[in-house]
């Protein structure tokens, strides 16, 4: 049987693609080349990854109002995530999501970060507010 | 835009007759656009009405938004986009400075041209300011209005007193040409109420301290919702103190408001402040606390350093004090400083002589933008050789990580000692 997690909020289309679990809170201005699509913040828990055609599982929001139209951008570049969990977020993330037409979810019931592991295919389903892992 | 909620549907949010107006399309295809997108971001944080806004502060230079958020700029003056409130915009990314040392892409600066002339064209005053609570425009109490960058937020709603979210990207956008705002979050009293104690038994000497402040209350706390009450201040705060503090909690710690008891309005007791909330974690914060972070930076050997005072940008009043600090003195060679500010205060900087004395000592001032948003920053972070960067701001020592700086905070004398001397205490 799929396991699925229940989340709190959620927007967007259904989305499938695979898991980038942070260990930290991210921003897409201060941990994020926002040229290669890489986490290039000295020291993330992330560090060198590529957020490209990934769903992103990230513990909290952090900082400031760059996600307003970043996201927008990584789309334009093709270098955008396919979609964004966060335990807790800001609006900033979803003004931004919203903008970029990417799904977002918040608040989930069990946690997450411990149960995504890195890398594993994920299906979010906004209008179910569930996140279902398929491998 | 994809969405949960069909074109026309208001989900949780019920509109007057002005506002179905607005989203039929009565008052053309920017507006009805503007109010779709707020619905749908009012609905994921389940509001149930707009309110009306006075003002709207709003962020977007061609380093962020890039090709894409340009485009999508067009579009909105093809559809004769135009500002139903009065709208300031926040610091840019393109200093337009001779300084070789920090050239930026000429094909990028015309894009950004672009994007001022259609923020004037939209009625939007480009101030390319991100101290707008300063020198542009200072709501009252209990006044709701639309800020897109966060140290604006955090002291509209910590030290005005007024409501505003963070409204980043299209958002203060939409807020300005609808002239209202999705009602959830700081709009709201409840959310308001401080949910954090903290004790503050230090001696607050320098901006930097407040940024230090901010760092210890807002990296463990990381949470847009959590709103510190800070007791025990033993001096009343000039309004720089708590531009830094605000900054840095909300670099840090993403957060939209904090209380100063016996400072800002809607803290004159910690009683008031929580409002019956009982907090849900309680901090000392000492002079040793506040050494501890200035202690915990290291400096690295290799390559160059840069002093920046920088995010937010500098008030007359901290361009006097630099000056004062850098008269009479240079920058040693092999170092480099940088101020930012705005044009309204460097044009009374330059009257009063403030900004003659820091050119005359090698200090480089940029106008009308922030250290960190810079355009091309790594690029010439790397031409520079530079590895450090110290400042006085605990928000920029933060927010410029991306860019692979190591960052020093130290206090702003000892910035400029650093600056003059080049040796890095």
């Amino acid at each position: 049987m799929t396991r699925t997690i229940t989340v709190t909020r959620a927007w967007g289309s259904a989305v499938e693609g695979r898991a980038l679990v942070m260990r930290e809170g991210f921003s897409p201005r201060y941990d994020l080349d926002r040229w290669t699509g890489v986490i290039s913040r000295i020291g993330h828990s992330s560090e060198g990854e590529s957020i490209k055609d990934r769903i992103l599982i990230i513990p909290t929001s952090k900082g400031g109002v760059a996600g307003g139209w970043a996201f927008y951008d990584l789309l334009h570049k093709g270098i955008a995530p396919r979609g964004m969990v966060f335990g807790k977020l800001n609006p900033v993330m979803v003004q931004g999501a919203v903008l970029a037409g990417m799904p977002i979810m918040e608040g989930w019931q069990e946690n997450a970060l411990d149960l995504i592991g890195n890398g594993r295919l994920v299906r979010l389903d906004p209008a179910a507010k569930t996140i279902s892992l398929l491998d | 835009m994809m969405s949960n909620l069909s074109a026309m549907d208001a989900g949780t949010m019920t509109l007057d007759e002005e506002e179905q107006a607005m989203l039929r399309g009565d008052k053309g295809p920017a507006v009805q656009e503007a109010i779709q997108f707020q619905i749908q971001v009012g609905n994921f944080f389940e509001a149930r009405r707009f309110v009306r806004i006075t003002h709207a502060h709003v962020m977007g230079d061609i380093e962020v938004m890039g090709d894409g958020g340009l485009q999508h700029l067009r579009r909105m003056g093809e559809q004769h986009a135009t500002c139903s409130v009065p709208t300031s915009s926040n610091a840019q990314c393109m200093h337009f400075h001779a300084d070789p040392k920090l050239r930026q892409d000429e094909a990028e600066m015309a894009k950004e041209n672009d994007i001022l002339a259609r923020y004037q064209g939209m009625r939007i005053a480009t101030t390319d300011s991100c101290i707008p609570y300063q020198n542009v425009y200072q709501p009252k109490f209990g006044e709701h209005v639309a800020w897109g960058d966060t140290g604006t937020v955090i002291y509209a709603n910590s030290v005005l007193g007024a409501r505003t979210n963070f409204e980043a990207g299209k958002s203060s956008f939409a807020a300005s040409l609808t002239g209202r705002t999705p009602e959830y979050g700081f709009h709201l009293a409840s959310a308001r109420r401080g949910t954090l104690s903290v004790q503050l038994q230090a001696k607050m000497v320098d901006c930097a301290d407040w940024g230090a402040l901010g760092k210890i209350v807002g990296h463990p706390h990381q949470d847009y919702f959590a709103v510190p009450v800070i007791e025990g201040c033993d001096r009343m705060p000039m309004s720089d103190d708590l531009k830094h503090l605000g900054a840095s909690l909300a670099s840090y710690g993403s957060m939209a408001m904090f209380h100063l008891v016996g400072v800002t309005p809607e803290a004159p007791t910690a009683q008031a402040a929580f409002g019956g909330r009982a907090p849900t974690d309680t901090m000392v914060v000492t002079d040793a606390d506040i050494q501890a972070v200035y202690d915990a930076y290291r400096y690295r050997e290799d390559g160059a350093s840069i002093v920046v005072f920088s995010g937010p940008q500098l008030s007359l009043y901290e361009m006097q004090r630099l000056s004062e600090l850098f008269d009479g003195r240079q920058v040693a060679p092999g170092m480099s400083a940088v101020v930012t500010t705005n044009h309204m205060v460097y044009s009374d900087a330059q009257r009063l002589g403030y900004a003659g004395i820091l050119e005359r000592a090698g200090v480089t001032i940029l106008q009308g933008v922030c250290f960190y948003i810079l355009q091309r920053l790594s690029k010439i972070r790397e031409e520079n050789g530079w590895t450090n960067l110290i400042s006085n701001s605990g928000k920029l020592v933060n927010t410029i990580t991306a860019h692979r700086f190591n960052t020093v905070l130290r206090r702003t004398a000892d910035c400029v000692d650093i600056a003059c001397t080049g040796e890095l205490r």
